[in-house]
């Protein structure tokens, strides 16, 4: 499929603010499913982009406003096409014990800290094969927790979504994570948009928010039957598929934040974030 | 050097002059009160009330304008901790800023400002303050003598030392204005709901400044309450005088910085001196609107000396 | 006091119920000093001859003055007392009086292994930041490396402007009872401590010259320039304008901060003194913003930036990973050096040198244990009592487990611990650590643990000052030696020769100054004296 996705962070402060430093990630990445047509990044007040590759891959664009300013409006524009991801096949659990899986991984397996209600879920879930525990979990959560916004924030922790009974994206994957890990399986959080209307029929644009799913590495998903990475989405109970466009992966939240920044001034701003995703004929 | 050490360094300079100027202030008015007319009581106390004020100090609660006791005001802009303009408070943020500066200023200066710290924090002062303050005013100002002395000797004439001496000069300037404003508010804001003759507290001003001298000699006229206000104003020799610590102002600025003929402040102060040079020659109906002018002015030297040699850095606490 | 020959070799001091007279050098330890009672090593003869000269009231006569010195500098380094509620108090920093004394032979080696050591971790540090080949070739494991918990993935793929990471680094060193120097542990974060042995040197030339009599002590004053010219070298521009970097007062090492900022003639800035404009960093000057082109940085990775790191950190600056990463600035020490300064990773360092250098160590390692592996972590519980158990993140001593000195519940107490996180612990067999003769409580020379902490400072080129901080347990039969954990320490003297001398050297020129009206001449002696010690030799 291909898709124009407009990304609109607009941030307004009571009182002027100076010396902002942000760095955003909101490129969409080149995978062997999606590739990246053409991709833009406007801010203003006019200020220079300086621009890398982060620990994770993950595409970041840094830059500084260090005159007063009272807003700032952050725009990305890009076009990217992808493809139906292969099919990842059943496999047993053993290829996950191998000393090579937990050597290559390891910062995705790492144990959580997390406690007895945690547990308590992971021991509800039990699957013949990794790939059926990945599409358990995405089944599990959503049943277990509403999808509300406002409950839960950007620092909220697992507790938290457990207190509250609902939560956004973040912390449904956040959760989905913890599951995975403590089962043996590699997995890491990813950030991107989501074409969230009807692939057939329906609109053609869309206003979301950005998205957030998570990745497994199972046997023989690669592309010569060895390991590889394979997209669940936890809140939409479903592996991912075309209308998934990724920007980027890390352990967490954390690592890949769509805008991070810090600025003097007054600790009080609105946000206001919007994202459009247009699909395109042909 | 760094904006941060530069900043330190002047409000080191207006830290020591307020402590000083603040007490030569009250030791002033103390004199002059001791003198008042007994049948006058009015002309006194309203003074005293204002000092308040002029200090940027709240009248306490409950007190009703007129009636702020003499004992009082002394102790709050002596003694107390949580004012910040008091002579304590001031000798207590100079030796803060102090310790940071160690490697600028000399050892000695350093031992001045810490001992007289030490020394006032160890004293009991409200008693002194109380019964008589004088002791504790003269202490002040040989202390912050002493501070100035040493500097004069020890410390190297560079960038930091015009910091220093700037925010000293700066200070200056603007205490003496208000101890016209405490003392002579008939002659310098022309308000003429005062009690028309000051000429009781001109001397006390002119002794507490330590200009009796240098007025006797320089001036024609007796020290009467307007020629006193005008030597305060605009005679250049007398070192204290407004407009001599302007021109050392603006000298000092010149030193410490590089690219000084595009400095806002200091063209400001260019300005200024040579405008009052002016004025000074001009009669007596001269002299209100030259008082207006300096304060004003100041003001505006203040903030562009804040914003172009230290902007970004946190302001003081005594500000 | 009079001037300087010394006694001849051969003859020995007579012990007269001195200071040296009752010492003993502690069986099992290597003694520094002594070989046996009454039988100083040989280059150790000449002190211990002064020191029987000295006698205890002027030793004691000269501590006393040694206190009041500090005290009035305000030298001090913070103390974590045993209990978290006492406030940090101001002591004087302890420097004992009696020397250590490393001869030129054994110095050479101990620089030999150091630089090579530094050589290798600072290879493997650029490796694991870019291609990962002691990784690929399965030397160290990934699965380490990535759960350090100062592997930092903001350092990925960055070049350090001039190749260099590990600007200033500290190795500890101890010696065993064989006498051989063994490496304990890396320290290549921000190790701190030199501006003790600077002025712990200054001190003892003061308080006590007539020790350095007979010997040829080489200068450590040069340190300071030493630093100052690595930061140059590898500072991104031409005439490069070069400053410290300390968290402020408040912090327990902002004294040697201000010191080595003063002594190389560089401004000493604070957080709020620096800016960044697009990926430069500036620094506010009463003349508007300095570029700043290399900063030597007190503070530890997650404090330096907001945007990169830590997000409350008010002691970084936001923007400055952005100028590091563009090349624009250089940092000291490099941003992810403490991956190479973990004690797990410590384990590897001598595969390092044979990888990256194909060289064996010079220097040995403590033979350490891996307690995340489980055949290890099995030993380690049933031998716990023999063995020192520490974290693998920490520095300067905390959370150090000693199991010798440990009661058995203790013992259980600790292995509860590693249970929870084992990746998180190692074990080492405990060190007999050397002796050196020290003032004890009652006046008395006794013998207490040392270590040894040279300063190798690496900007075009490797360079270790003839230095070393040697911290000293002052509590009989402590090992623990952390200044932060209340130890102290020693003025450490490394030779021009060995010490025994071969030939007579007179110390000190005769110099007559012009009288002065009204001095008298024998006013000048001492003075004399001081100031040739200090005219280093």
């Amino acid at each position: 499929m291909r898709f124009a996705i407009q990304y609109r962070c607009a941030y307004g402060y009571e009182q002027a603010v100076s010396d902002q430093h942000n760095a955003v990630r909101v490129q969409p990445a080149e995978t062997p499913t999606q590739r990246v047509d053409s991709y833009e990044l406007t801010v203003t007040p006019r200020a220079r982009q300086f621009n890398y590759r982060d620990y994770f891959g993950t595409e970041v664009s840094e830059f500084n406003v260090w005159e007063s300013h009272d807003r700032l409006l952050i725009e990305a524009r890009a076009r990217v096409t992808t493809s139906v991801p292969a099919p990842p096949p059943e496999t047993g659990f053993d290829p996950l014990a191998v000393p090579d899986y937990r050597d290559r991984v390891e910062e995705y397996l790492v144990r959580d800290g997390s406690g007895g209600r945690v547990d308590e879920l992971a021991r509800e879930l039990s699957a013949e094969s990794p790939l059926e525990l990945v599409r358990s979990v995405c089944e599990l959560i959503p049943s277990r927790f509403e999808y509300r916004q406002g409950v839960t924030y950007v620092g909220s922790t697992v507790d938290d979504l457990f207190d509250a009974g609902a939560g956004v994206c973040q912390d449904f994957v956040h959760l989905g994570l913890i599951l995975l890990r403590r089962h043996g399986v590699a997995a890491r959080y990813v950030s991107g948009y989501l074409f969230a209307a009807d692939a057939d029929g329906g609109e053609d644009s869309v206003e979301v928010d950005t998205h957030a799913w998570l990745e497994a590495l199972l046997p023989g998903a690669g592309p010569d039957g060895g390991y590889g990475w394979v997209g669940a989405d936890p809140t939409n109970r479903r592996l991912t598929g075309e209308q998934h466009v990724k920007i980027g992966h890390g352990r967490h939240y954390a690592d890949v934040p769509p805008v991070k920044g810090v600025y003097r001034g007054a600790p009080s701003s609105e946000l206001d974030v919007n994202v459009r995703m247009t699909k395109l004929g042909g | 050097m760094l904006a941060r050490i530069g900043h330190d360094l002047y409000w080191l300079g207006r830290h020591m002059v307020r402590a000083e100027h603040t007490a030569r202030m009250l030791d002033g008015l103390f004199h002059s009160d001791l003198q008042g007319r007994p049948e006058d009581p009015e002309s006194v106390t309203l003074s005293w009330d204002s000092m308040l004020v002029i200090m940027g100090v709240d009248v306490p609660e409950g007190v009703e304008r007129g009636s702020a006791q003499r004992s009082d005001v002394a102790a709050r802009l002596t003694l107390d901790r949580d004012t910040p303009s008091s002579i304590l408070s001031c000798v207590a943020a100079a030796r803060e800023g102090a310790r940071t500066l160690r490697d600028t200023i000399s050892a000695e200066m350093w031992e001045a400002i810490n001992t007289f710290h030490l020394d006032l924090q160890r004293r009991d002062l409200s008693t002194g303050v109380r019964t008589g303050p004088y002791s504790i005013y003269s202490y002040v100002k040989e202390r912050c003598g002493l501070f100035w002395g040493l500097t004069s000797r020890t410390m190297l004439k560079d960038g930091a030392r015009a910091f220093l001496i700037a925010g000293g000069r700066i200070e200056s300037a603007d205490m003496v204005l208000r101890m016209l404003r405490v003392a002579l508010p008939p002659i310098v804001e022309g308000r003429e709901d005062e009690a028309p003759r000051r000429d009781g507290n001109a001397l006390a001003l002119l002794h507490a400044v330590g200009g009796f001298q240098a007025f006797m000699r320089s001036a024609a006229t007796p020290p009467n309450a307007e020629p006193v206000a005008r030597f305060l104003i605009f005679e250049r020799g007398f070192p204290d005088s407004v407009a001599a610590s302007a021109e050392s102002l603006h000298d000092s600025l010149v030193r410490g910085d590089a690219a000084w003929r595009d400095s806002p402040p200091i063209l400001r102060l260019a300005r200024l001196t040579a405008d009052l040079e002016f004025r000074a020659r001009a009669g007596r109906e001269a002299l209100i609107p030259a008082f207006r002018l300096f304060q004003h002015e100041l003001e505006l030297v203040d903030s562009e000396i804040d914003e172009r040699y230290f902007s970004g850095v946190a302001p003081s606490a005594a500000a | 006091m009079e001037g300087g020959s010394r006694i001849g070799p051969g003859l020995a001091a007579e012990p007269n119920g001195g200071l040296t007279a009752g010492f003993a050098p502690e069986p099992g330890f290597y003694d520094e000093l002594f070989e046996a009672p009454g039988r100083p090593r040989p280059h150790a003869a000449a002190l211990v001859e002064a020191l029987e000269r000295m006698g205890p009231d002027r030793l004691r006569a000269a501590g006393e003055r040694r206190d009041a010195i500090f005290v009035q500098q305000g030298i001090t380094f913070d103390a974590t007392g045993a209990d978290d509620d006492n406030p940090v108090v101001d002591r004087p920093f302890p420097l004992d009086l009696i020397p250590r004394i490393i001869p030129a032979g054994e110095w050479t080696r101990i620089k030999r292994g150091l630089a090579q050591r530094l050589r290798a971790l600072n290879r493997f540090i650029e490796d694991v930041y870019h291609d990962r080949e002691i990784v690929q070739d399965g030397v160290v494991p990934w699965e380490l490396i990535v759960t350090r918990p100062a592997f930092e993935r903001a350092a990925h793929r960055i070049r350090p402007p001039g190749g260099v990471w590990c600007h200033v680094s500290g190795c500890d060193l101890v010696r065993g009872a064989d006498g051989g120097w063994k490496v304990l542990e890396d320290n290549v974060r921000t190790p701190s401590g030199i501006s003790y042995v600077l002025e712990n040197r200054i001190a003892m030339t003061r308080l006590l010259p007539e020790l350095f009599a007979g010997y040829r002590v080489r200068p450590v004053n040069d340190y300071p320039q030493v630093l100052l010219a690595a930061l140059r070298a590898v500072a991104p521009a031409v005439n490069p304008t070069v400053v410290v970097w300390t968290p402020g007062p408040a912090n327990s090492a902002y004294f040697e901060h201000a010191f080595l900022a003063r002594q190389m003639g560089v401004e000493l800035v604070e957080a709020s003194d620096l800016v960044v404009h697009d990926a430069t960093c500036y620094m506010r000057t009463t003349d508007g913003l300095a570029q700043v082109d290399a900063i030597y940085r007190r503070l530890d990775d997650a404090f330096i930036d907001p945007l990169a790191f830590r997000p409350d950190s008010l002691l970084g600056v936001p923007g400055l990973m952005r100028c590091y990463r563009t090349g624009n600035v250089a940092l000291a020490n490099a941003v992810g050096t403490g991956v190479a300064d973990d004690k797990a990773v410590y384990h590897y360092v001598p595969e390092m040198i044979r990888y990256y250098l194909a060289e064996e160590p010079i220097l040995e390692n403590v033979k350490t244990y891996m307690l995340d592996d489980p055949e290890q972590r099995e030993y380690v519980f049933d031998n716990i009592e023999r063995l020192v158990v520490k974290p693998t993140g920490e520095s300067g001593g905390k959370g150090v487990f000693i199991g010798p000195t440990a009661t058995e519940e203790q013992h259980q107490a600790q292995i509860d611990l590693v249970k929870i996180a084992p990746e998180r612990w190692i074990a080492q067999e405990t060190v007999a650590l050397s002796t050196v003769p020290t003032v004890s409580a009652d006046g008395t020379l006794a013998p207490r643990h040392v270590d040894l902490r040279p300063f190798a400072v690496f900007g075009d080129d490797i360079k270790i000052v003839p230095c070393g901080l040697s911290r000293v347990a002052l509590r009989e039969g402590s090992m623990i030696v952390n200044s932060s954990q209340g130890g102290g320490s020693k003025d450490t003297w490394i030779l021009e020769g060995d010490g025994t001398g071969d030939g007579f050297e007179p110390v000190h020129d005769v110099y007559n100054p012009p009288t002065m009206p009204g001095m008298r001449q024998a006013g000048w002696a001492e003075q004399q004296r001081q100031q040739q010690q200090e005219r280093g030799r």
